[in-house]
């Protein structure tokens, strides 16, 4: 080898980034091989590996190569020591140098050149290097310098000559005592590196741009093909390839080739390269599926590396998400990557097992059972997805389970569980890595499958699966579109058609305005303006948000939502310009506001509607997330419903109410549910404006439409009186009249007195409150006309007669005994009247006609006393006839008697349990031990005893007014009234208290019996009692119950 | 012995991942890779042949002159022995392997997986 190799060869050792052209390689092949060796072990390599050919193992060159080899191999030592020799060679010179400028050293250096002399003839057959030579020199030169002595000159060279031999033979005895191998070892250490990979050698080194197609390479043509069908294609042609090959039949095509596959462009095209175009009819034809006939198309030679070119696919990374293909049960179903094997082809995944736990082992047992190991065909309905279950698991196979259950983990029927997930390793190929779009749902259900329940969602991972997805991105005709992305970067156009992955666009700016130019989908963004009204459509979880552009950052867009007016960003292919204003709202059958039933109990407003689940809005404040699947109910909005407010007015949906206390919101009603409304205000965006609160809360506002309302005037006082409504109506009393039966004026005959039929006859067919249907006997005609334009005629005197007067009853009796009677007694308030009234019925009582007349009042009384206010204010009142007809008694010591009497009633007359409760309380004791339950028991049957059934209704409703005086008298005897109403004063000096004692008692009983008197003769019992009638005389508890009063007696003092 | 594989046959096919011919498996396994056997070992050997193969691969190509093709050329088939090869091979051969073809055979392994060519795009 040539010192000028060798030359060449330092320096390319020592050129980092040595290029070899095509020239140097030709022509100093050696030396290139030789660098390219030399370059295997230097880091930057790899870098260069395009450079370098992939082995180009023809085992032929290689074991042909050998010899070769090891020839160079030799070469390249000796090359190596010559190296170090000049090295040697080159100090030594700098040395000189150095002596050169001390001039005393001279001698010395003239020695150090015969050293070198020296050294260099030592090593002549010195296999050794480097170091030990220098060091061998070294020593040298020191022998010689210590004997620097000219005389010893001569002695000095034969002792060195002398010596020099003894070093060879040493050395030469130390290497033959390596052990073979060693050296081997190490010569490969040195020079292992080197050596030549001449098998892969020639193109090894050439970069891809060298090989880019020229004229004189063959071309490529486009064939079309069925789609699909391009492996076959390009496997048939090698068949025939084969088949033909050395005959002269020979194909003359180079090569064929496809890039088929679903996603490609370049799909439903094979490729063949040939020099001639004919050559493709000859191979291609008569194959299946390929059509060489049709149009040929030529590939520009520019183009021909894009034919080939290949991209990386992205790795896979643990925490990705892809969809299953395999196993079928799962296929389509969302899984994560836990690890990717090293080479890539496999991943262990995690994804929520289908599993029916054996619920279906009996319909594959039986097709086992014919000897067939086939599935049934379709394997049914998949089973939910559903987290692992140990439990289920042990109930059908229980020795098919096997795990750990502190890790959680399993193995059931040859699966693996980790957590409730299926853990599984799969092929890559079954795995769909591109356009997986995890819906939030999917993903939740592995974020919450934590053992520890926090949340693992990765959503770094999430982002970049679903940015990933740029198939996703849809540009319409329409969309303004910017170019970021090679050569037409920065254009701004228009969309005007979209093909597969090439967008027509009509540039709207710049220089190219105006012209047409394709782009590919790839490089392209959709471009919005700051105040852009857009929707999201699609790649986040903000799907379907609208709103306004308010900032834009490269191809990241951040709107401000029109629904909560949450600031989110999303990337500018999610967005459309929207058209709809606000959108969104309703998911399925569920939009805002909607109500929802959400559990028997609870009701829910639904404040917020996002893609795939509800906020609802629950009857006690509380918000929280739905899934529509979880919502069992949605409640039809009712627009009747009513409630009343704080202050009794009935609110009605859509009116505006606001609270009465708290924070004291103003809503609009949007529900009504049992006492819950549902209000909507804009003065917030909390839950949308929805609040929750009681409709017993809320004072009316504006009730819709103008309502009649008595909110601000506080309750109708007028409703509720029944004094007052009857005053009200004055005597007319037509409403009373009309609430009961059938309206009598139907099927009279009338008169009409005013209006077009003024003096018609006819007979009221039909009647509303105010007009009535009347038949005409004039012509045959029924027309209609206020009631109060007719005249009621009786029909067979022709009389006028009073439709309202009780009809076929007022005639069979009490025609003047109307409530009219009474109503003034009533309104009065005195109970002076009713005193009269009472008397006249006292005989009544008293000789107990049971009649209806004799009831009737009592009835009437009812009547009035939808509540007995007036009744209880009786009680009070009813001392006063007492006083009245009592004035004998007028013993100082009754009268306050008769007061504390009063006043018992008198809590009594606010008619709630208060009342009653004294009377019980003050009891206490006495009335649990004995008194009360023997009151109680004896005084009920007594009015039973008195034989009057009725007694339990008449004391009741008459106690409210003629109590006083019959209740006794009817309690206790015929006589007693007898007794009480004229010899009261005169024979009962004594026994008075004891009748007056059980007049309560009377009430009493009466008023148990009654519907809800009781309480008030229940307190006014005690009082008489607690009046101080301990004293009482014998036969009075012998008479009644004795011992009420008698126990009930002193205990009463007590209280008082 | 052809290099064509039935449609039926096809699901079984795998490509080396050093020279990116493609073979059925129970060729790899009886003959092995016409191109790589002397460094790859893959007869008989079913661990070698999964882990230097892959299943995953795109794009055929026929090659029928090797020398002659640019195809080939381009691809860095030339030298090789006629038939079908891939133009992507997913997967990475293992780094054992890997090192001892470099540094044993002194052949640079280019990875067929597209990773190279991205590079000098």
């Amino acid at each position: 080898m040539a010192s000028n190799d060798r030359h060449r060869f330092d320096e390319s050792e020592d050129e980092e980034d040595f290029n070899p052209a095509p020239a140097d390689m030709s022509e100093d092949e050696d030396a290139h091989d030789g660098s390219s060796r030399a370059r295997d072990s230097s880091p930057n390599r790899r870098q260069d590996a395009d450079d370098d050919e992939e082995p180009t193992p023809a085992k032929s060159r290689r074991t042909h190569d050998e010899d070769e080899e090891e020839e160079e191999e030799e070469e390249e030592e000796e090359d190596t020591r010559r190296r170090h020799d000049d090295d040697d060679d080159e100090e030594e010179e700098e040395e000189d140098d150095d002596d050169d400028v001390q001039q005393g050293h001279r001698r010395k250096r003239q020695r150090d050149r015969r050293n070198a002399f020296i050294d260099i003839e030592a090593e002549v057959d010195d296999e050794d290097e480097g170091e030990d030579e220098e060091k061998d020199g070294e020593e040298i030169e020191d022998f010689i310098i210590d004997n620097a002595h000219p005389d010893d000159l001569v002695e000095s060279s034969r002792l060195d000559d002398d010596r020099r031999h003894r070093e060879l033979d040493r050395r030469r005895e130390m290497e033959s005592s390596l052990d073979a191998e060693k050296q081997a070892e190490i010569l490969r250490q040195r020079y292992g590196n080197r050596r030549p990979g001449k098998s892969f050698g020639d193109s090894a080194i050439v970069p891809k741009r060298l090989l880019l197609p020229s004229v004189d390479d063959p071309s490529i043509w486009a064939v079309r093909c069925k789609e699909g069908k391009e492996r076959e294609v390009v496997m048939s042609i090698m068949k025939r390839v084969e088949e033909r090959r050395g005959t002269k039949d020979e194909l003359a095509i180079t090569a064929a080739f496809e890039r088929g596959g679903p996603d490609s462009v370049m799909k439903s095209f094979v490729y063949v390269e040939t020099q001639r175009q004919t050559d493709i009819l000859v191979a291609l034809d008569g194959i299946l599926n390929v059509y060489p006939h049709s149009k040929l198309t030529l590939v520009d030679i520019k183009d021909m590396p894009e034919l080939l070119r290949v991209t990386k696919t992205p790795t896979l990374e643990p925490g990705a998400w892809v969809r299953l293909r395999r196993p079928q049960k799962h296929n389509g179903d969302l899984a994560q990557v836990i690890d990717v094997t090293e080479n890539g082809l496999e991943a262990r995944v995690r994804f929520i097992p289908r599993l029916d736990y054996g619920m279906r082992d009996e319909a594959l047992s039986a097709v086992s059972a014919d000897g067939k190991r086939k599935r049934p065909p379709g394997m049914g309905p998949k089973p939910p997805q559903r987290l692992f279950s140990e439990i289920e698991a042990r109930k059908r196979h229980p020795r098919n389970i096997q795990g750990n259950p502190t890790t959680n983990t399993w193995t059931y029927n040859g699966e693996e569980f980790e957590n409730g997930f299926q853990v599984k390793d799969v092929k890559i190929q079954q795995l769909v890595v591109t356009d997986v779009n995890p819906s939030l749902e999917e993903v939740t259900r592995f974020a919450s499958g934590a053992d520890d329940g926090t949340e693992n969602l990765d959503l770094k991972a999430l982002a970049a699966s679903l940015k990933d997805s740029n198939t996703l991105v849809t540009y319409l005709p329409g969309d303004i579109i910017e170019v970021y992305a090679g050569e037409q970067r920065g254009v701004v156009g228009r969309a005007t058609n979209v093909q597969g992955d090439i967008v027509t666009m009509f540039v709207t700016e710049g220089d190219l305005k105006g012209q047409s130019i394709e782009v590919p989908i790839k490089g392209l963004r959709k471009r919005f303006k700051i105040g852009d009204h857009v929707k999201v459509i699609g790649g986040s979880k903000f799907q379907d948000e609208v709103g306004t552009v308010v900032k834009i950052s490269e191809d990241r867009v951040t709107l401000l939502t029109d629904q909560t007016n949450n600031e989110v960003t999303v990337f500018s292919k999610d967005l459309r310009e929207a058209s709809d204003i606000g959108g969104q709202g309703s998911l399925g059958q569920y939009e805002l506001h909607d109500l929802v039933q959400l559990d028997p109990t609870t009701v829910g407003c639904i404040v917020k509607v996002d893609r795939e689940s509800l906020v609802v809005l629950d009857q006690f404040g509380d918000t929280r997330q739905v899934m529509p699947s979880q919502i069992p109910n949605k409640l039809p909005k009712r627009k009747q419903a009513v409630a009343a407010d704080r202050e009794g007015s009935e609110i009605r949906l859509d009116d505006v109410v606001k609270e009465f206390s708290g924070q004291q919101r103003q809503g609009k009603i949007i529900h009504i549910h049992r006492s819950y409304v549902f209000l909507h205000t804009h003065a917030t965006n909390e839950n949308a404006g929805v609040f929750v609160t009681k409709a017993s809360m809320v004072n009316t506002i504006a009730a819709k439409g103008g309502r009649v309302n008595a909110a601000a005037s506080g309750p109708d006082l007028t409703t509720m009186n029944p004094a007052l409504k009857i005053h009200k109506n004055g005597t007319e009393n037509k409403p009373i009249a009309k609430s009961f039966g059938r309206d009598r004026a139907i099927n009279q005959t009338v008169i009409i007195k005013k209006g077009a039929y003024k003096g018609l006859l006819g007979i009221v067919k039909d009647t509303t409150d105010s007009h009535a249907r009347v038949e005409l006997h004039t012509k045959n005609k029924t027309i209609t006309v206020p009631r109060d334009s007719l005249n009621f005629k009786d029909k067979n005197t022709g009389l006028n007669i009073d439709i309202n007067g009780r009809g076929g009853r007022s005639a069979s009796g009490g025609a003047g005994r109307g409530s009219g009677d009474r109503v003034p007694g009533w309104q009065g308030g005195s109970r002076t009247p009713m005193g009269s009234g009472g008397s006249d019925r006292v005989p009544a009582w008293g000789s107990r006609t049971p009649a209806a007349g004799g009831r009737t009042p009592a009835w009437k009384g009812q009547d009035y006393s939808g509540s007995r206010t007036p009744a209880w204010a009786d009680g009070s009142r009813t001392v006063n006839p007492y006083d009245g007809s009592r004035t004998a008694y007028g013993s100082g010591s009754r009268t306050p008697a008769w007061q504390a009497g009063a006043r018992t009633p008198a809590p009594g007359d606010a008619f709630g349990a208060g009342s009653r409760t004294p009377a019980y309380a003050g009891g206490g004791d006495s009335w649990n031990s004995g008194s009360k339950t023997p009151a109680w028991g004896a005084s009920a049957p007594t009015p039973g005893a008195s034989g009057n059934d009725s007694w339990g209704y008449t004391p009741a409703a008459t106690n409210s007014s003629a109590y006083d005086a019959p209740t006794p008298g009817g309690a206790m005897s015929a006589p007693t009234p007898g007794a009480l109403s004229a010899p009261t004063p005169g024979a009962y000096n004594a026994p008075t208290p004891g009748i007056s004692a059980p007049t309560p008692a009377g009430g009493w009983q009466g008023g148990w019996g009654g519907p809800d008197s009781a309480p008030t003769p229940a307190a006014g019992a005690p009082t008489p009692s607690a009046s101080g009638y301990a004293g009482f005389s014998a036969p009075t508890p012998s008479a009644y119950a004795p011992e009420t009063p008698a126990a009930s007696g002193p205990r009463y003092t007590d209280d008082d | 012995m052809t290099s064509f594989v039935t449609p039926g046959q096809q699901r079984y096919m795998r490509a080396c991942m050093v020279c990116s011919i493609v073979m059925t498996y129970s060729r790899f396994r009886d003959e092995g890779c016409p191109n790589c056997e002397e460094f790859l070992h893959l007869i008989g050997s079913q661990d070698q042949i999964e882990s230097c193969t892959s299943q995953v691969f795109e794009g055929l190509i026929t090659l029928a002159n090797p020398a002659r093709s640019w195809v080939a050329k381009w691809q860095r088939l030339d030298g090789y022995v006629p038939g079908v090869y891939a133009i992507k091979v997913s997967g990475q051969l293992p780094d054992e392997i890997r090192s001892s073809l470099e540094d044993e055979y002194r052949i640079q392994y280019i990875p067929r997986d597209g990773t190279q060519t991205e590079a000098d795009a």
